[in-house]
């Protein structure tokens, strides 16, 4: 038998070996068996149960690139020898694919080493027969994965909040980010209701979906979800329903060079029904002013105003349409206390008339007695936001223990943030008391 | 009971007063003086030969042409990117992107107007001759004016285009160069370009297409052509046997009457025939191929405006 057939055999030994390793293995971080199948793919899934998606990102493409740059040799050597130099560059290219493909290797089985808590020698092992070690690996009991950020995460709750014909009734069961094979989920298994009326602080930590989560609700970035607004489903009647949603960005984002008066005048053109006359509009809108407290400086320039008013501008567009759903992200960033207090007092006054106010604060304590709930966004250990807890503020100080709400931001932020790291404790405590 | 939004033509308006307070309030209006300067500049320094000569024309007229496409370029190249954050939230709020491009392409065609308007008013103040009849209306300065218009307002629709696509201006002023460059090499006036694929990149460009058009409404090919007389001018002194024989030739030439009832001299019925000798069917001038530049001006205006809205509308996947 000729080296390259006995090449041949073994490759495709390897090949069968590996795959029936990774059939085996991934079932242990949750990962779909028929993962093991797909080509180039299953590279990425292993790095995902390695905790090394990045890599498996990089090892995916290096191998799908040497397996075309291999067809592509071969097709030269068999057709046309005479082009020894193309011959050579490929060849080249290929060892250069191999060292990068190698790299990503080595990374992504150091990291199933870390996560299966073995040593690793092991990797000497992977690298030599793949084969082998995938096989052990996957179909000995004793190989169990012990540091997974995939298994360490909390389990679903499986609930779902009833459909009701007043206030939002949130129900997300994922929200993705990404394409193919690097999907990433940003949130997961978030259900609630808002009652109308009701003015709620959104909380949680830096990177723990906050600003995602208002998206999905708002419509704007569909989740796999089902949310509805007074009984309508907010995504299969978005282009109805986003006159009756305002959202406040936690950006500056207003003409500067415009003066106060228009900029409000031209959201309302843009939020109110056409029905709505210019007499009446023009009323709407310097009522607006006047209860945000514009009215002496409507007819100056945006950019002469202070952080404070231009933060009132921004909130007036929005408020104009008088929206069923108000959001606001971090409304009071770079006011002083007694500017956020009034602005917090303001909102809460717009919520007693029957709108539902959904707050993102980092400075939300010298606010607190404003709000009627508190809804905490966790990041677990898989990096997912997820709701860690839904109930009023004595509810959440008790629940978290704590006094206050940085204290309770600090028991789910992560150790390395200076925080406690029990993210998927609360998120799973939270779920027991609710069923 | 439904309630109906203003629709897409109900919010031209809104963006229009908008793009109207942005040229009082935020200095747009100070593109008008900029287009004076560097018309003015431009026009004392290589157009003095505009419409009289061939070589005056090619390359007055390929100045004109650059300044029109710098011009229109710099109208509107940061007037999306500096508030892609505000479109967006617009566009959340209900703004239609159609409506608001649409907008912006009815206040840049004003700003094209007067800065066509300026242009062809210092190039008369500084002294560029232009010829009386035109060839679509009856006056020159109403072709000239379409026609300077026209590039303008591409390039202008080309920067929005640009403006619309990158997030910064940063990075809508790194690209402008870029653009301006193949603009200029791909024209196919100062470089001599040549194989197929070539032709169609030169047939992409707005300077092709108006310097085209220039040519054709200056009556490019009924123009003299003076290069060639020049150079034989220059060598007048060159003795042979005592003699100067060139010198002769050229006293000759510009001293002899060869047609009474024009009253041109040799020397000029030479250039004449030398220009017809070199004339350019791309630079005919006939109605037909005006309006075909002036059609391909106009479509790459609406091409770049609709890139603009197809791109616009997917703003709402704009990583925060």
């Amino acid at each position: 038998m000729s080296y390259d057939k006995i090449k041949v055999w073994l490759d495709l030994i390897q090949l069968i070996l590996v795959t029936i390793g990774l059939w085996n293995m991934f079932p242990k971080f949750g990962i779909s068996k028929f993962w093991s199948i797909v080509p180039f793919g299953r590279f990425h899934k292993l790095a995902q149960c390695a905790d090394r998606e990045e890599d498996g990102i990089g090892c995916m493409i290096c191998v799908g690139l040497e397996f075309i740059l291999g067809i592509v040799l071969r097709l030269c050597q068999q057709n046309a020898p005479e082009l020894t130099r193309m011959i050579n560059i490929v060849a080249l290219a290929i060892l250069v694919v191999s060292v990068i493909t190698l790299v990503h290797y080595l990374r992504i089985y150091i990291g199933l080493c870390e996560v299966f808590n073995r040593s690793k020698w092991w990797v000497l092992l992977w690298i030599a027969i793949k084969g082998v070690s995938a096989l052990i690996w996957g179909c000995s009991k004793d190989f169990q994965p012990v540091n997974s950020a995939r298994l360490a995460a909390a389990p679903l709750s499986g609930t779902t909040e009833a459909a009701t014909n007043e206030g939002l009734v949130v129900n997300i069961t994922k929200r993705t980010a990404g394409v193919l094979f690097n999907r990433t989920t940003l949130l997961r298994d978030i259900h609630f209701t808002i009652e109308p009326g009701r003015m709620i602080l959104l909380l949680g930590g830096s990177g723990s979906g906050k600003t995602t989560l208002v998206n999905a609700i708002t419509g704007y970035e569909k989740a796999k979800a089902k949310i509805t607004l007074n009984g309508e489903d907010v995504y299969k009647n978005f282009d109805k329903m986003k006159y009756q949603i305002g959202f406040v960005p936690q950006q500056e984002t207003i003409r500067l060079n415009d003066t106060v008066y228009s900029t409000v005048e031209d959201n309302a053109y843009l939020r109110l029904p056409s029905s709505v006359d210019d007499h009446e509009l023009k009323e709407r809108v310097n009522q607006v002013l006047e209860e945000f407290g514009l009215t002496a400086a409507k007819h100056r320039f945006v950019s002469k105003q202070s952080g404070g008013m231009k933060k009132r501008v921004s909130i007036s567009m929005e408020y104009v349409s008088n929206p069923d759903l108000f959001v606001l992200d971090e409304p009071d960033s770079g006011l002083d206390g007694i500017m956020a207090r009034s602005l917090m007092q303001k909102l809460h006054n717009i919520s007693r008339e029957g709108g539902i106010i959904i707050v993102i604060t980092h400075t939300p304590d010298r606010v607190i007695d404003l709000f009627d709930g508190v809804l905490v966004l966790a990041r677990d250990s898989a990096r997912t936001g997820r709701l860690a807890f839904y109930g009023t503020v004595d509810e959440a100080k008790a629940f978290f223990e704590k006094d206050t709400m940085e204290g309770i931001v600090q028991v789910i932020n992560r150790n390395d943030e200076g925080g406690e790291g029990r993210a998927d404790e609360m998120i799973q405590r939270f779920e027991e008391v609710r069923s | 009971m439904k309630s109906s939004y203003r629709g897409r033509l109900g919010q031209i308006p809104i963006y229009l007063g908008k793009c109207f307070r942005s040229f009082l309030y935020m200095d747009d209006w100070k593109m008008l003086p900029m287009s004076a300067v560097i018309a003015g500049i431009v026009s004392l320094v290589a157009c003095q030969y505009l419409f009289v000569t061939m070589e005056g024309t090619t390359s007055g007229g390929f100045t004109l042409v650059c300044v029109c496409i710098w011009v229109g370029m710099f109208n509107s190249i940061q007037v999306i990117c500096r508030e892609r954050s505000i479109v967006k939230r617009e566009h959340r709020s209900g703004m239609h992107i159609s409506s608001y491009v649409i907008s912006h392409m009815i206040y840049q065609a004003f700003l094209c107007i007067l800065q066509t308007i300026i242009i062809l008013m210092t190039c008369k103040y500084c002294n560029v001759q232009f010829p009386s009849d035109g060839v679509v209306f009856r006056w020159f300065m109403l072709d000239a004016g379409i026609t300077l218009f026209l590039i303008t307002y591409s390039a202008d629709m080309l920067s929005l285009m640009i403006s619309g696509i990158v997030s910064t201006p940063t990075a809508a002023m790194t690209i402008v160069p870029f653009v301006l460059i193949v603009q200029l090499v791909f024209s196919g006036t100062m470089f001599p370009l040549e194989g197929e694929y070539v032709k169609y990149l030169t047939g992409l460009t707005i300077s092709k297409w108006g310097m085209e058009c220039l040519c054709s409404i200056g009556n490019y090919n009924s123009l003299p052509m003076v290069s060639l007389w020049n150079q034989i001018f220059n060598y007048r002194n060159i003795e042979i046997g005592g003699v100067q024989p060139i010198r002769e030739l050229t006293n000759y030439m510009q001293y002899t009457i060869a047609d009474e009832s024009t009253n041109l001299t040799v020397r000029d019925q030479f250039n004449l025939q030398v220009g017809q000798y070199n004339a350019n069917p791309a630079y005919a001038n006939t109605q037909s191929h005006v309006l075909d530049c002036w059609g391909m001006l106009i479509l790459f205006a609406i091409i770049y405006a609709v890139i603009t809205i197809l791109i616009l509308e997917r703003i709402d996947r704009d990583k925060r």
